[in-house]
């Protein structure tokens, strides 16, 4: 039962424009890689697609594509939190205004709408969350996958 | 020297004379045949307390599980200074940090080499943020003095607005009402809030030079960076324990307890039992849930529960996504559990360090609508890992040992208890 691995490549990317990431074109992970100065790894998993954008500052982030090429996931671990504007794109506003309306003070970030599910948790130094939309999960293809 | 520093602060000689009793000391040797008489033992037990909060527009912000205490801050060298009540003490970050609104100390924004502000920004897992400048401000805590110590003001009106890597995705917390607190005191594992990181490279969304056309992102030396007082003390600089007194199931609407600067410095903080495992250079170990091991496990003042797994994993529900007890667990009964923290042994020899710790997680929706505000039994997901939050203090004596700082127990950093 292992999945299988390819290291497809390995690059890095002059400066382009930021690009929308969650529920966005595979395109848009290019453009995020870049605008996070950060090299990328793209490894094939049985199903769906990971490109890994590994940050100068240790900051590791993992977005997952789909066969037909959109992000249907998102998650990150490092000493800071990602720009989650740039990462969860829109869907941010949705993140945000969800703990907004809770009391999400000084606990674990978590959302888990019908189709966006985000959580946010660590401490100084060492953050790690995720992200993903239901609707948008490949066939055969479980949350678990993002982390 | 630290004699010397020691006397030149007015303040702290006063403070002297409040000082307990000298404890394990007597001679100490210096060379063969020379001895000396170290100075007597400062006071090393500053008060914290669990309550409703500070007051703002005449009510108490009644935020849960928030562990306070008071801070004393300086002009540094002068008996000029300010108390500053219900401050959060938090084991996950670094650094004072205290809204502008509250100071009323008249001191100059620290700058870097081309004698521009420093910006500093802090952002929280909740995805809450703060934003504002250094000043450097005497710290004084029981009677430990810290000189010249960088802190962080929260947000001046008379400052740049927060670059949008600090901001863009997140949610300001830069008022008391919004941080529940009148600051917040981070006296974690490490000695800074960034550490070499931020003196070697410039990562986004942590230090910036602000000079009037705008702050850009900026490397900062270590020394120019939000400090853990702790460590900057004189002495009983290296660690700190947090001693509570444990609750009831239906929780408590206080309690108070205290903080003791140094381990194994004075006869009030000595190990005794304690066992310490060690942490790695982001602060985080291994807890060990059913057999399975979870790497990037913390503990942390600053988080108001158990945060740990997720409901499938756990068999706790969560509470209704619309309730206000969402993010916790809700279980029909309390049920109990125990997991296996380890890390390595902070003496760097043999084999790492495992202890055992039980805990009960109980329903958290009746519990936040009672009176209590402190709780040992509330918890909520956190898929992969464990957040050993303000529960897991209760009950306990936890030491923290700080980065880079010897101990009886060994070498920062590390948790003790």
């Amino acid at each position: 039962m292992r999945n299988e691995l390819f290291l497809l490549s390995i690059l890095a990317m002059a400066a382009s424009p930021a690009g929308a990431t969650l529920g966005g074109s595979a395109e848009s992970v290019v453009a995020d890689q870049s605008n996070l100065h950060a090299k990328r790894a793209v490894v094939e998993r049985r199903g769906y697609t990971v490109h890994e954008i590994s940050r100068d500052d240790g900051t590791l982030i993992r977005e997952y594509v789909t066969p037909a090429g959109k992000v249907f996931g998102v998650s990150w671990t490092g000493p800071t939190i990602p720009d989650l504007a740039q990462l969860l794109g829109p869907y941010n506003t949705e993140f945000q205004n969800t703990l907004r309306s809770k009391s999400a003070r000084r606990k674990v970030a978590v959302v888990r709408n019908p189709d966006l599910v985000v959580e946010s948790a660590g401490h100084s130094r060492a953050f790690h969350g995720r992200a993903y939309l239901n609707s948008m999960l490949p066939g055969g293809v479980t949350e678990d996958a993002v982390k | 020297m630290r004699l010397v520093r020691w006397r030149q602060s007015a303040t702290a000689v006063l403070l002297m004379s409040l000082a307990a009793c000298s404890a394990g000391s007597g001679s100490g040797r210096i060379g063969s045949g020379v001895t000396t008489t170290p100075p007597p033992a400062v006071n090393n037990v500053q008060p914290v307390v669990m309550d409703y909060g500070p007051i703002v527009n005449g009510q108490s912000v009644g935020v849960n599980n928030s562990l306070y205490t008071t801070v004393t801050i300086c002009v540094p060298g002068t008996i000029t200074c300010q108390s500053i009540d219900h401050v959060l003490v938090d084991t996950g970050s670094t650094g004072l940090r205290i809204p502008a609104s509250l100071v009323m100390l008249s001191v100059p924004y620290l700058v870097d080499t081309g004698n521009n502000p420093i910006g500093n920004c802090v952002q929280y897992a909740d995805t809450t943020y703060q934003w504002g400048p250094l000043v450097k401000v005497d710290v004084q805590m029981a009677g430990e003095v810290a000189s010249a110590v960088p802190i962080q003001i929260i947000s001046p009106t008379n400052f740049a607005a927060a670059p949008a890597s600090c901001s863009a995705g997140g949610t300001p917390a830069q008022t008391v009402a919004d941080l529940g607190a009148n600051g917040i005191l981070g006296v974690g594992l490490f000695r800074q809030d960034c550490g070499s990181a931020c003196a070697t490279s410039a990562p986004p969304a942590v230090y910036f030079s602000c000079p009037t056309t705008g702050c850009i992102t900026a490397s900062v030396p270590l020394a120019s960076q939000l400090q853990n007082p702790v460590w900057m003390f004189p002495q009983d600089n290296n660690g700190l324990a947090i001693i509570l007194p444990q609750v009831g199931a239906a929780g408590s609407v206080s309690l108070a307890g205290s903080m003791i600067f140094g381990i194994g410095t004075q006869s009030n903080n000595g190990l005794v039992g304690a066992q310490a495992q060690g942490a790695d250079s982001g602060g985080d170990f291994t807890t060990t849930f059913n057999g399975i091991a979870h790497s990037g496990s913390f503990i942390d003042s600053g988080s108001s529960g158990y945060f740990f797994l997720d409901s499938s994993t756990t068999g706790l529900p969560d509470c209704a996504a619309n309730s206000h007890a969402n993010g916790f667990y809700c279980p029909a009964s309390p049920v109990s559990f125990s997991a296996i923290n380890s890390g390595p042994n902070p003496k760097g020899t043999g084999v790492p360090i495992s202890i055992n710790v039980a805990f009960s997680i109980a329903n958290a929706l009746p519990l936040i609508d009672s009176p209590s505000v402190v709780f040992n039994n509330i918890g909520g997901p956190n898929s992969g890992s464990f957040d050993w939050g303000i529960p897991f203090f209760l009950g306990r004596t936890v030491f923290v040992g700080i980065e880079g700082q010897a101990s009886p127990a060994g070498t920062g950093p590390y948790w003790a208890y």
